[in-house]
């Protein structure tokens, strides 16, 4: 497979020597993302989420399984994150290279392990039947900082998502279709959101938001910081790279929660916009109905 | 609940009997395995790693299940740090066969590789592979600040330059996320139960200062608490180098005496710091 | 989810990819990126040719054998109008990733084995072409497909043009017909069971809908730019070189 074009020593040395004079190639503040674009789509638990060029793709599904016998009262949640060659010529079907490793790990843990999704909630019949929910994330364009995008993509698309309304009657379980009953939101916790920190020059002394993919290239390091609104960590991954200060990933740590808080509104306002329109085309088709009859 | 939280505050004492900022035994040799380059045996507690460091080598036919960060280790300028970490299925309670592909193993490779990369003076290697496996004997906590400490102590013995040691314990917090109070002690060392409990994170740092190589957290805490966990856990790093230090002068000082190595002239410089 | 609705797409959509398009039709909606001519891996290489590798996603759940079936009809049909022999020993890799599929509310669909069907065969295909043509990669013709299906009504038989998922359970034959801008025949599909009578019907439908104003119509020039015939999906070939004409003028813009 024909691997991923290296940033030439010039632009490396260009990169660099901007950075310590706190300018980055697109004039952006060193903590300041790229402009974030979130829609969602016309059926429900579609979210796309652009960060400038990197594009991601999250579509939520469920469906009725058995639970795992050691987990009788769990519904079942999994989060697929496959890398294909749309983002990357480098990337290989079914051949998962590390990037895609660490992500999915990343996703994992700031979504499931944390507790985001009531995963009892999704038990029908203990020990017997549950909901399987699963998210599919596309990386459509990699241009740096696939992690922030993906795990804003999974939570909007999660909180998006409506699964199938069902009843007990009798020891009989009944999923209703679409059509029948309207379908019915998951029962959400909180939401995390990743925030990654890049770090550049030899004792990893500047740390930047967002990094594109050319500085992706070049970082020393990373520190990837999970949170949610209420100022909870909900997971922290520096895995290896360039020793920083203790000191500065605290502070790392602090404006990462405000950007959390930020990501956090913007979503709860497109969630509300997003079913305003619903709403609007909702009520449009009820008329009709009482019209027909 | 397992671990009953209630009793430390009556006592001060943890589950196993150690204090807030204790450490467990630790226990550690090197030049374990007479054939590889270098090696070492790790006990934290009852926490059991054995490492083997091969290389720096010219790169063999690419195996699955390493982490190739570096683009292709035969062509970069720098050495390329593969890990591979093997479990063992009698290390842990419940045997649960872990597969080669499992995502948990495969980042805890990459983020040994890269954490040693770091330090590692690879630039002197090019075109070089340097193989680092490791074996986990026996789980109780920590587990991967015992692999890194192991592959430390591993690649001193290789004689591999590097900067410093990369040391690297867990620290922890008494009390459960949900709870807010602010009277909960920050915790030094987890083992298994205390891991299963308690919000943890585990961090490595450079040597003596208080850079951090490796900062992992994988549980909900409050962010409030992060930084009297960061502060402990660092300390604790810092113990952890003097043993590791400790460990390597002594093997070192046995060597001359057994006659092993000639006191050369690079020996000499060795004994005077 | 109105299934009259024209079709719609965009040229370029993603910015790293050599080429790439999205395009929606009949509630489908498909976004695929052309890398190439790029390094063939070793068991991919051929010594005289391009070899053409086409990916088809599902938007939720993994690709079963059903995907790698609609890979290897649309490998074969590329194959024949990209001219590979011009780029020996390469590899042109399609990705084609499904956004949206009509969704059929009166079912509960399983999901984890996504199972794709004919009917998202012209969206596959059209997106294929026309990310081949914003990665410029050469081609002896464009092309374009339609699935028709042929629906049991209670006395006679009805053809479909895109048929819905409710049809498409109903139909007794679903065909996908592909056809080249000259207007050959380029790849023809037929599940179920039919008639050679109806399938001469459906070619004739589904050449209506491909290629109507090369067949019926010697000047074909300006008078597709007009929207408002699209009553019916007028003609995809029209279709697809209107998009390409809009998007070249919008990039020769400052011209």
């Amino acid at each position: 497979m024909p691997r991923e074009a290296e940033p030439s020593l010039n632009e490396k040395q260009f990169i660099l020597q901007a950075l310590q004079e706190n300018l980055r190639l697109d004039g952006r503040q060193l903590d300041q993302y790229r402009p974030l674009e979130l829609t969602f789509g016309d059926e429900y638990g579609v979210a796309q989420v652009s960060l400038g060029k990197t594009k991601v793709f999250a579509k939520a599904s469920a469906e009725v399984t058995v639970p795992y016998t050691d987990r009788p009262l769990d519904g079942v949640f999994t989060i697929m994150t496959e890398l294909s060659p749309m983002a990357s010529p480098a990337f290989e079907v079914n051949r998962p290279n590390e990037t895609e490793v660490l992500l999915s790990r990343l996703l994992e843990k700031t979504v499931r392990r944390s507790g985001a999704l009531d995963t009892e909630s999704l038990c029908l019949v203990a020990g017997q039947k549950c909901w399987s929910v699963r998210v599919d994330v596309h990386v459509l364009s990699h241009d740096g900082n696939v992690i922030d995008a993906s795990c804003l993509a999974v939570v909007a698309a999660l909180r998006h998502f409506r699964k199938s309304d069902t009843s007990m009657e009798g020891g009989v379980l009944t999923v209703y279709t679409p059509a029948e009953r309207e379908p019915v939101p998951l029962g959400w916790l909180h939401s995390p959101f990743c925030v990654t920190w890049s770090f550049f020059g030899d004792e990893g002394e500047t740390a930047v938001l967002d990094a594109t993919r050319a500085e992706e290239q070049i970082r020393v390091g990373s520190c990837t910081i999970s949170l949610n609104r209420h100022g909870e960590i909900c997971q922290i991954a520096k895995l290896g790279g360039t020793p920083v200060e203790a000191v500065a990933l605290l502070q790392c740590t602090s404006l990462a929660l405000t950007k959390v808080k930020e990501f956090s509104t913007v979503l709860d306002r497109k969630l509300a916009e997003d079913s305003k329109r619903r709403d609007k085309s909702g009520r449009a088709a009820e008329l009709t109905a009482e019209n027909d009859r | 609940m397992p671990l009953d939280t209630s009793a430390y505050s009556l006592a001060l004492l943890r589950v196993d009997g150690r204090r807030w900022n204790e450490l467990r035994r630790i226990h550690a040799q090197i030049r374990t395995q007479a054939a590889a380059d270098g090696s070492s045996y790790f006990e934290m507690g009852h926490t059991k790693v054995m490492c083997v460091v091969n290389g720096p080598s010219e790169p063999g036919p690419r195996r699955g299940g390493t982490a190739a960060a570096a683009p292709g280790g035969g062509q970069s300028k720098d050495a390329e740090v593969a890990v591979s970490i093997v479990v063992a299925g009698f290390s842990s309670v419940d045997r649960k066969r872990v597969g080669r592909g499992d995502k948990r193993i495969l980042e805890l490779q990459s983020t040994i590789s890269s954490a040693l990369t770091a330090s590692l003076h690879t630039h002197l290697y090019p075109h070089s592979t340097i193989n680092i496996s490791l074996h986990v004997l026996s789980q109780d906590g920590s587990l991967l600040a015992a692999l890194i400490n192991a592959a430390t102590l591993a690649c001193v013995d290789a004689g591999i330059p590097m900067t410093d040691y990369v040391a690297a314990c867990t620290a922890g917090s008494t009390s459960t996320y949900a709870a807010n109070d602010e009277s909960a002690d920050p915790l030094l060392d987890l083992n298994h139960q205390e891991e299963q409990e308690l919000p943890g994170l585990t961090v490595a740092t450079l040597g003596d200062s208080d850079r951090v190589a490796v900062l992992v957290c994988e549980s909900r805490v409050q962010v409030g608490r992060l930084e009297g966990m960061l502060a402990v856990g660092v300390d604790g790093c810092k113990q952890v180098r003097e043993i590791l230090d400790r460990v390597v002068r002594e093997k070192g000082r046995r060597m001359l005496q057994e006659g092993t190595v000639e006191k050369g002239v690079g020996l000499d410089e060795m004994d005077m710091d | 989810m109105t299934v009259t609705a024209a079709p719609q797409a965009a040229l370029s959509v993603l910015p790293r990819a050599d080429g790439s398009a999205k395009y929606s039709h009949a509630g489908y909606t498909v976004t695929a990126s052309v890398n190439g001519p790029i390094e063939a891996q070793r068991r991919d290489e051929h010594a005289y040719e391009a070899h053409v590798d086409v990916i088809v996603r599902p938007a939720a759940g993994v690709g079963g054998t059903r995907e790698r079936h609609l890979e290897s009809i649309l490998q074969s049909s590329l194959t024949q109008i990209i001219l590979v022999k011009n780029f020996p020993r390469s590899l042109i890799q399609i990705v084609l990733q499904i956004e949206a599929t009509p969704e059929n509310d009166y079912v509960n669909t399983k999901l984890v084995q996504a199972s794709l069907n004919f009917s998202i065969m012209p969206a596959l295909f059209q997106t294929a072409i026309l990310a081949l043509l914003s990665a410029a990669v050469p081609m002896r013709a464009t092309a374009t497909a339609s699935v028709v299906a042929v629906v049991p009504e209670t006395k006679s038989k009805k053809l479909v043009v895109d048929p819905s998922p409710r049809e498409l359970e109903a139909a007794q034959s679903v065909h996908v017909l592909a056809f080249t801008s000259q207007g050959e025949l380029l790849l023809a599909e037929s599940e179920g069971d039919f008639t050679v009578e109806e399938w001469d019907e459906v070619y004739e439908t589904a050449e209506d809908v491909c290629c109507k104003s090369e067949t019926s119509k010697s000047d074909v020039d300006m008078m597709l730019d007009d929207d408002d015939d699209d009553a019916g999906p007028a003609d995809m070939h029209q279709f697809i070189r209107s998009t390409l004409e809009d998007k070249v003028a919008a990039d020769l813009h400052w011209k």
